[in-house]
């Protein structure tokens, strides 16, 4: 795997290893598409790799460590691809899931829109029968990759006037179809990695609905579980600490030294924390209070992380110093706010741990 | 993880629970029901005449020892007899437990210097300690015996021996560290206790009208508190596994640093949660929070574990960390 990715990779700085699951480049995506590292734990009928779900999670490990460029697939591979297998029809994996494997066919998830963000149960995007399809309606938002996938699969309310999670149906709808529009949301950061998504009288086919009608909310709360606990969620800002180690040198002052045994313990205890989870997931449980720890503890790691380092550093340097080290804090200071907003507030974290304390 | 866990913590956990129930009695009363049940012997071979049981069983007892806020050396005793049996020394009649700190020197077969903070230096018969790539032991008889106590009032002995008869045997065991992942797992233990004691308090406290626990802030503490419980038990298992497949000194090290941040936040949390009632010496929470304090420092606080991790991973270099740590899990 490190051969590959020494091999395969493009050549980055560490601002460009940094939040790497969020980095597009489909060129990597495709190498690691005919590599097999994309859909390795799928059935081999559906392009998979049939590999073991703890063998898939030492590559993302590795892919994240070293920084390596995939945002394209990464959303496709970790829950759109499970979705349909789980829950799709044998049409539905036979057509989508072999370009998923093969890095050339990348999804985005339709689940937030302007009035449902934590409270995703709000959500009002309406699909109605249209003869032997659907016609759907409504406006989804911070849809990640929507400008580079050819897929959404996306959470519509099929009874209208349906109280919360109920009534909620998925379907994929290919971005191309008539009625969808895409446009940007730029970040603060000027990136691109979000958009909103116009959905106006689209229609599709109900061949294009994912799982039964009214079963969308049990689907979404599975997806989430594969969403929350991977090591994406605490490897975020991992280049900076290697850039901190490199910074610090072999023989490193109390202060960095201390600084950075701190940090290890943590990655450390949270690589064990993920670990475990993801031997949940293989197991066939849905561990969803252990993913919510991991996620929230994961997302305030990759957080303080960057803030660390900075509180440690003499000031010599200030942040528009032209060093790696200073290069990725100043993108993870200014980008990781969002990292404990992705994938579920931290405050709906806690409160899914807390409901599992028996407190709600 | 060996078969006989679960009658291993079920005796564990009613014993250590009887003994909670009457925290005053004189620890010469407590000590024989333990030492009557062998945990001393957890990590002896059954060969040995021991338990036949690996680092995953001590850190199950010694987490329910710190559970039930326990005010015995049971992991003590039992890394003391393991440490002896490695290094090729004759078991020990009657407690030993082992000293964290130690100062002098050994000539002729006779040691001069001290032993600081041993926990129940004074009331063990023995002591184990390591020195110069020794493994030590000295009998408290002869020693002269200065008093010291944890925060909770545990003794923490020093032993100051004049040219006293020692058994040495070379020993490359690091005790400093293996005393780490005992206090790592009893901080694990009374996390987990403490956590459970603000739940059901929070759950029975009624004020403006409803239990604390419906207040989302309240929630939101307890769900912190939770997460932090979760992470120390989840590193002291990892460090016990390892330890279970050779060389542990990177996870015990890493464990005893986690678990000392969540020992400080937990007690915190713990306290808030339970308001004025918690700060009374009737109510038994502090029985688990003033030990967290002193457990934080005990065999290494933040700063020592932090320091020594920092340069064993500064010496991987910038492109050596992930493999080891990959390499390391691979192992276990």
């Amino acid at each position: 795997m490190r051969d590959f990715i020494a091999r395969e990779a493009p050549k980055s700085d560490a601002a460009g290893r940094a939040n790497c699951w969020a980095v597009c480049d489909a060129d990597f995506s495709k190498a690691m598409g005919r590599a097999g590292y994309v859909g390795m734990t799928w059935p081999v009928e559906y392009g998979g790799h049939a590999r073991h779900p703890l063998h898939r999670y030492v590559v993302l490990e590795e892919l994240l460590a070293a920084g390596a460029p995939v945002g394209m697939h990464w959303i496709a591979d970790r829950q759109s691809g499970p979705l349909l297998l789980r829950y799709g029809t044998e049409e539905q994996r036979r057509v989508h899931l072999p370009g998923i494997a093969a890095g050339e066919t990348y999804v985005c998830i339709g689940m937030s829109e302007p009035g449902a963000g934590s409270d995703l149960a709000s959500i009002r995007t309406q699909g109605v029968r249209d003869g032997d399809g659907w016609r759907i309606s409504g406006q989804k938002v911070w849809t990640t990759n929507a400008h580079n996938a050819q897929l959404m699969i996306a959470l519509v309310r099929t009874v209208e006037g349906s109280q919360r999670n109920e009534g909620l149906t998925q379907f994929l709808i290919p971005l191309d179809t008539p009625g969808v529009t895409v446009r940007p949301i730029i970040d603060l950061v000027g990136g691109h990695d979000f958009n909103e998504v116009f959905l106006d009288n689209v229609h599709v086919p109900d061949t294009a609905r994912v799982g039964a009608e009214g079963n969308g909310w049990k689907q979404v709360t599975a997806e989430l579980s594969l969403e929350r606990s991977g090591p994406e969620r605490y490897l975020s800002s991992y280049a900076a600490l290697v850039e901190l180690i490199r910074f610090a040198g072999p023989d490193p002052e109390p202060v960095l030294a201390v600084l950075i045994g701190r940090l290890t313990a943590e990655l450390w205890t949270l690589r064990q924390m993920s670990q475990s989870t993801a031997a949940k997931l293989a197991a066939g449980e849905d561990p969803a209070l252990e993913a919510a720890i991991v996620k929230d503890l994961g997302n305030s790691f990759e957080q303080e992380l960057p803030r660390a380092i900075q509180a440690a550093l003499d000031g010599a340097d200030d942040l528009s110093a032209a060093t790696d080290l200073m290069r990725v804090l100043a993108l993870l200071l200014q980008v990781s706010p969002s990292f404990s907003l992705r994938g579920g507030t931290r405050e709906i974290l806690r409160g899914i741990i807390a409901r599992g304390l028996g407190l709600r | 993880m060996s078969e006989s866990r679960t009658p291993l913590t079920d005796t564990a956990d009613r014993l250590f629970a009887d003994v909670a129930a009457n925290p005053d009695a004189a620890f010469a009363e407590v000590w024989p029901a333990i030492a009557e049940a062998g945990f001393e012997s957890l990590l002896l071979s059954e060969e040995q005449g021991g338990f036949g049981g690996d680092w995953g069983d001590l850190f199950a007892v010694a987490r329910l020892a710190g559970a039930h806020a326990l005010a015995a050396p049971v992991g003590e005793a039992a890394v003391a007899a393991w440490a002896l049996a490695q290094a090729g020394l004759a078991p020990s009649e009657g407690l030993a437990t082992i000293a964290p700190v130690v100062d002098g020197c050994l000539a002729d077969g006779r040691f001069t210097g001290s032993l600081r903070g041993a926990p129940w230096g004074g009331a063990a018969e023995t002591v184990v300690a390591t020195h110069a790539g020794s493994l030590l032991r000295l009998r408290t008889a002869d020693a002269h015996v200065q008093a010291g106590h944890s925060p909770v009032g545990e003794p923490r002995d020093i032993l100051i021996f004049e040219a006293a008869a020692v058994e040495a045997a070379p020993c490359d065991i690091d005790l400093f560290a293996c005393g780490a992942f005992l206090r790592t797992a009893q901080i694990a233990g009374a996390l987990d206790a403490a956590l459970e004691a603000s739940i059901v308090y929070a759950n029975e406290r009624v004020q403006f009208g409803k239990p604390i626990s419906k207040f989302q802030t309240v929630q939101q503490s307890l769900a912190v508190f939770a997460i932090e419980a979760a992470a120390v038990n989840s590193a002291g298992q990892a460090a016990a596994r390892a330890a279970d497949a050779g060389d542990a000194g990177f996870e015990f090290a890493a464990a005893k640093l986690r678990a000392n941040a969540a020992a400080g936040q937990g007690a915190a949390l713990a306290h808030q949660v339970h308001g004025a009632i918690g700060f009374t010496h009737e109510y038994p929470l502090h029985r688990l929070t003033r030990r967290l304090a002193g457990w934080r420092s005990e065999f290494g606080g933040d700063r020592f574990w932090a320091q020594r991790l920092g340069c064993r991973v500064a010496g991987l270099g910038p492109e050596g960390l992930w493999p080891e740590l990959a390499r390391r899990s691979d192992a276990a």
